[in-house]
């Protein structure tokens, strides 16, 4: 047993930094009041060392917290968590940046400390998610992650409408949880274990399925959903995004999206499949049809998402449904249970990260100035936003998929899989849906450029270090988009997971 | 020095003078002074691939050097197989050679224009324009892959067109930055027709992948009539990168430009990408493509030879020589002298620049006057831009002592072998006329520009020489243009180093049966090649172009000189009156004049076809009477007239029909969205109950 613990300390080095990283933040808080410009600082460099804890992972394949010697254990380590850790390190740095530069969250610095708590225990939460391999852990790590966000998403305690999204954010989260938990511990009741690895084997060999089954796998699935804001469990998505703060959105957004797909892909795969066929596809055990049910969600997921952004008047809602329609695309990916579905759902993270932050950052700054996020006073500030009124255009064509930017070859990843697998109707369903996306985030651009207004405005700053930040996400749109060999090479060593 | 080292180098050299094209177009409204950042990285980039050239030839003089990575991996195609597009560089003798050339030229062009283009609105965007130029340029000489090339070859034409247009508030720029840019597409799709004959046959772009392929005996449709088709294909672009008959039509028009521009893209880089492009699929020319190709070339050197001279404007006169000396290039090529070929491109762009900056001098001298009838007497005024203009006419006049006579001889005695092996003698013969014409127009240049009486007095008293930054360039590439840079015989480049050493002798990898006869490996070729008697295809040819030396040097010497004389006889002595034969060749010197109508014929064929239906009912349009004109307009227009109604009503019927649908379906989801998070909560509940029946069969 002392051996088996200190393997698994080893193996999870990346969450003890980031819980020392916690206590740290904390702890400064309390001792140093007046040096609390700090904690950004201190955040990144302890996210830093995380980072290089976790590109330690690479290429690993073990458990930690395995019950006994030889059997499967609490927390895969895996070349795929270790993806996903990144994606989160990456996107939590630029939203530590993003918080900086906020006038929102700088406005109330008297509760830095416990923002930037707060954000490590949401980091903390997604690390676990992307590894575990069991209910139990799931759904503890699922509520640390969900716990911190709430609050986070009420941060502007003097805003209503914050305070409203993050209550709505509560209600709504434990009713899903709640219907997790269900699932989970009819699971429980079936199979007599927690361990994804361990259902897996007593599936393989018995001849299970039926009602129980579907009902136990769908409520599960109702909870990941709701993490991943799928529909129909998307419904709180336009109304949290819209209240909460930029940096919070611009992260839930992204971050806690990657973790909940890291999750689904994961519960999916090990628990319901049995083999990897020779084509790279993976053979499903006979018990839930999980490829017909996510091929429904995704269709829905991304036809309501792009179809009710049409109409959205607030840029910050639209990026909510752009970000469900996001959500649609990859959630087919994942639907296809092939080694390419995932690689194109690991490329897609990449790209998504650079340009939904960047989307999210610009209509920051741009909300810092002229303190409205609605279409509408976008009309014609096309000069006066200069610099930030290009970038914003980029990211936009890039979420729609325009080549040359990144985007695209995200969707051509997608697109790629779906027809190797040939699922052609699919394909072209989404298709149409891309085509549907350009109508509203070319309508950003038309109202900055194309439309004339009378009143002459100001013309809006930006601060160096701003500008650095906006490059750090535009080049690698760009970059990617043109050379982007080394991201699908890192996704195809990155698709291992642990089980077949 | 590693092959990595090289590879880095060039990619570094490649991408230089897009980051001054980026740094300048962005800071060049804050920063007055950024345009010297642009020239100190051109002169970066010009030392570098000095270092380039100098490590290929010591260490790799053999060897291709190739590196490439995967770009797009389509994985396994239906029907295709496994595709895979790779971008990388290639270093050979003829990349490195030409890259230097590229750099030279352009750097002394970014030179010369600190001072030419003082005081332009728009200083520091024309320099951010050269680099993206250069950039283009760049890519095409060192890319491995002919896909690679195709983008570079459209950047050239892009940046050419800004370029061109630079002056755009004046109609004539700009209309020539759109004839250039269009003339060209219609070469462009030809190219890209012949390079996706080529994917689809080998699923690949790499040329030496292509070569390979080609060597086994693997043809497009498994025929030499294909290859053939291949390779003409994608001369077509060459035809309109290097205005080539009967694309030439740009070429004049785009000296609207400013002059550097024209010394950089009309004499030394974007017009012979073209040549380039020809150089680098020579070894996959079928001897019919070759034939076509000779005699593209011969047409072009002729025609723009006699339009050349009767032209007044200055620029216009070297426009047309540029054309006529492509022509020879292209020509050469075609005729089998491969190696001249090139030589001659190089040799060209030194001294072809020189004349160009050199007419940008006395432009820039005489206040913006380009008529050489207003000229006259200037080789008082402005000596050194005489000396070098003077050194650069007796270049491409072909003198001995100038690296012009080198190239023009050997293209000369090249065309002079093909007659006597193949009996068509038709080239040598255009060639050594060509040549007469090419000494004549030029020194009548030279004449009326810079001696005789001054025949605008008051722009002549206000002429001056120009500054070191603009006479500078002209001394280098006047200095350039002499022989002993080439070979150490100032009669033969056959002992030269650019000639033995630098620059290999291609390997043909088209069948043995489509070549024609002479280029057919035969023993000699095998077993005598050595270093001190090399053997370029057979023995028989190697033969001929050593007999061919002779009679080349005597005949084309002749030539100039008798060229040259006419010229001092008629505009310096004056013995023999230009006017009077002028009078008495009316119609043959209106033709010239007028060169050869060939704006008015394409305005009134291909531009008018395009607007009317297309090119070749409008060519029907002249040739059958009016009746029939007016009858297919009012076709047209009912035509028109029904589909229009069937675009308003039926398509944008369909279109707006969609764009409701699809508002009214984000209308229903909209509502979904209540605000309301207990309806939230049961909707979402009520879904699983809706999912799990749907779902519950399996």
């Amino acid at each position: 047993m002392p051996e088996n613990l200190t393997t698994s300390l080893q193996l999870i080095k990346p969450e003890i930094a980031l819980s020392i990283l916690l206590v740290v933040i904390v702890l400064f808080d309390l001792l140093f009041d007046k040096r609390k410009n700090l904690l950004p600082f201190i955040s990144i460099v302890g996210l830093l060392i995380t980072a290089y804890f976790v590109a330690e992972q690479f290429n690993m394949n073990n458990f930690a917290f395995r019950y006994d010697e030889t059997s499967v254990g609490l927390l895969a380590v895996d070349s795929f968590s270790a993806f996903f850790k990144m994606i989160v390190i990456l996107s939590t740095i630029f939203v530590i940046l993003f918080s900086v530069a906020s006038t929102e969250i700088v406005n109330s610095s008297d509760r830095h400390g416990e923002y930037y708590t707060l954000i490590m225990a949401m980091v903390l939460g997604m690390f676990l998610i992307s590894g575990a391999s069991d209910l139990i852990l799931i759904y503890v790590s699922i509520e640390l992650l969900s716990l911190s966000s709430y609050i986070l998403a009420g941060f502007l305690k003097s805003v209503e409408r914050s305070s409203e999204a993050s209550l709505k954010y509560v209600i709504y989260g434990s009713a899903a949880s709640g219907i997790m938990l269900f699932g989970i511990s009819i699971l429980y009741g079936l199979l007599g274990t927690t361990n994804l690895y361990e259902m897996n084997a007593l599936l393989q060999n018995a001849n299970v399925g039926g009602f129980t089954f579907i009902f136990a796998g769908i409520m599960v699935l109702g909870g990941i959903g709701f993490k991943v804001s799928i529909a129909p469990f998307h419904f709180w998505t336009p109304d949290v995004y819209e209240g909460a703060p930029i940096a919070i959105t611009a992260y839930l957004s992204v971050a806690s999206k990657a973790a909940g797909f890291a999750l689904l892909i994961r519960f999916i795969k090990v628990t319901f499949f049995q083999s990897l066929a020779s084509d790279g596809s993976w053979i499903m055990l006979g018990i839930i049809d999980w490829q017909r049910i996510l091929i429904a969600l995704a269709i829905l997921t991304m036809t309501l998402g792009n179809f009710a952004a049409l109409w959205q008047d607030n840029i910050k809602r639209m990026l909510a449904y752009s970000s469900i329609a996001h959500a649609g695309y990859l959630l087919l990916a994942v639907a296809i249970f092939s080694n390419d579905g995932v690689i194109a759902v690991l490329v897609y993270f990449a790209i998504y990260l650079f340009m939904n932050l960047g989307a999210f950052f610009v209509v920051m700054l741009i909300a810092n100035k002229i303190g409205s996020e609605e279409m509408d006073d976008y009309k014609g500030m096309g000069s006066a936003t200069g610099f930030l009124g290009v970038a914003l255009s980029i990211f936009l064509l890039s979420l729609a998929g325009l080549p040359p930017t990144a985007g695209f070859i995200g969707k051509l990843y997608i697109f790629i899989a779906l027809i190797n697998a040939d699922m052609i109707v699919v394909a072209f369903i989404t298709l149409l849906n891309t085509v549907v996306a350009y109508y509203y985030y070319v309508r950003v651009l038309k109202n900055l450029y194309l439309v004339r207004t009378e009143t002459s405005r100001e013309k809006i700053q930006v601060s160096f270090g701003n500008v650095i930040i906006i490059l750090l996400l535009l080049i690698p749109v760009f970059v990617f988009g043109v050379y982007f060999t080394p991201i699908v090479n890192l996704a195809k060593n990155s698709a291992t997971i642990l089980g077949f | 020095m590693s092959e990595n080292f090289l590879i880095q180098l060039s990619v570094i050299v490649l991408f230089l003078p897009l980051l001054g094209f980026i740094v300048t177009l962005m800071l060049g409204k804050k920063i007055p002074k950024i345009f010297f950042f642009e020239v100190f990285v051109l002169f970066t980039g010009l030392v570098l691939s000095a270092i380039l050239l100098f490590g290929k030839l010591t260490y790799f003089s053999d060897s291709r050097i190739v590196s490439e990575f995967k770009w797009i991996d389509m994985g396994n195609v239906p029907v295709f197989g496994s595709i895979n597009i790779y971008l990388g560089m290639l270093i050979d003798d003829i990349s490195a050679l030409m890259i230097v050339v590229v750099y030279i030229i352009s750097f002394l062009v970014h030179f010369f224009s600190i001072d030419y283009m003082k005081g332009d609105i728009r200083y520091n965007r024309y320099f951010a324009y050269l680099g993206l130029f250069t950039f283009s340029m760049s890519g095409i000489v060192l890319t491995h892959n002919i896909l690679m090339m195709y983008i570079f070859w459209e950047l050239v034409g892009i940046s050419s067109y800004l370029l061109i247009g630079f002056w755009y508030e004046k109609k004539s720029a700009s209309d020539a930055g759109k004839k250039a840019f269009i003339v060209n597409r219609i070469g462009d799709l030809g190219m890209l027709a012949g390079l996706l004959l080529l994917f689809i046959t080998y699923n690949t772009f790499s040329f030496e992948q292509i070569f390979g392929e080609i060597a086994k005996g693997n043809l497009p449709f498994n025929s030499e009539f294909w290859l053939t088709v291949t390779g003409v294909l994608i001369f077509c672009g060459a035809i309109g990168k290097s205005a080539q008959f009967p694309l030439h039509v740009w070429l004049p028009d785009a000296m609207e430009g400013p002059t550097p521009v024209s010394a950089l893209i009309h004499a030394a880089t974007m017009v012979a990408a073209g040549v380039y492009l020809v150089v680098r699929v020579f070894g996959i020319l079928t001897a019919d493509a070759m034939l076509v190709i000779a005699i593209i070339g011969m047409l072009s050197a002729f025609i723009p030879a006699t339009i050349a001279l009767t032209q007044n404007d200055i620029k216009r006169v070297l426009a047309y020589s540029t054309v006529s000396q492509l022509g020879y290039m292209i020509m050469a090529l075609g005729v089998g002298a491969y190696k001249f070929a090139f030589f001659h491109l190089v040799t060209h762009a030194f001294f072809k620049a020189c004349l160009f900056l050199g007419s940008g001098s006395v432009i820039h001298a005489m206040h913006h006057e380009q008529d050489i009838r207003n000229m006259g007497g200037l080789r008082k005024k402005m000596p050194i831009t005489y000396a070098t203009f003077l050194f650069s006419s007796i270049a491409i006049s072909g003198i001995p002592l100038t690296s012009g006579f080198l190239s023009k001889d050997g293209i000369l005695s090249g065309a002079y072998a093909f007659g006597s092996l193949t009996g068509h003698w038709l080239f040598p013969f255009i060639g050594f006329l060509v040549a007469m014409m090419t000494a004549f127009y030029m020194f009548r240049l030279v004449i009326l520009t810079f001696h005789g009486e001054p025949r605008n007095k008051d722009k002549y008293d206000h002429a001056h020489e120009s500054k070191f930054s603009m006479a500078m360039p002209l001394v280098v590439l006047s200095v350039l243009s002499l022989f002993f840079w080439y070979t150490p015989n100032p009669l033969s480049p056959d002992a030269g180093w650019f000639y033995s050493k630098w620059i290999k002798d291609p390997v043909i990898y088209t069948p043995e049966s489509a070549r024609w006869d002479f280029m057919k490996t035969d023993e000699a070729a095998l077993t005598h090649s050595s270093a001190e008697h090399p053997v370029m295809y057979s023995e028989t040819y190697t033969e001929a172009l050593h007999h061919s030396h002779g009679p080349a040097v005597i005949l084309s010497l002749l030539v100039a000189i008798s060229g040259i004389l006419l010229a001092f006889t008629m505009y310096q002595w004056k013995k023999i009156s230009a006017d009077k034969i002028a009078e008495k060749f009316k119609p043959l010197y209106n033709f010239s004049y007028n060169k050869w109508y060939f704006d008015e014929l394409y305005d009134k064929t291909f531009v008018a076809g395009t607007l009317a239906l297309s090119s070749l009912v409008a060519w029907f349009d002249r040739v059958i009477i009016d009746g029939i004109v007016d009858g297919s307009a009012t076709v047209t227009k009912a035509v028109s007239t029904f589909t229009g109604k069937f675009d308003n009503v039926v398509v944008d019927g369909l279109v707006n029909f969609m764009a409701y649908l699809s508002a009214f379906i984000g209308l229903i989801f909209r509502r979904f969205q209540t605000g309301k998070v207990q309806t939230y909560i049961i909707m979402g509940i009520f879904s699983i109950v809706i999912l799990l029946f749907l779902f519950k069969s399996f």
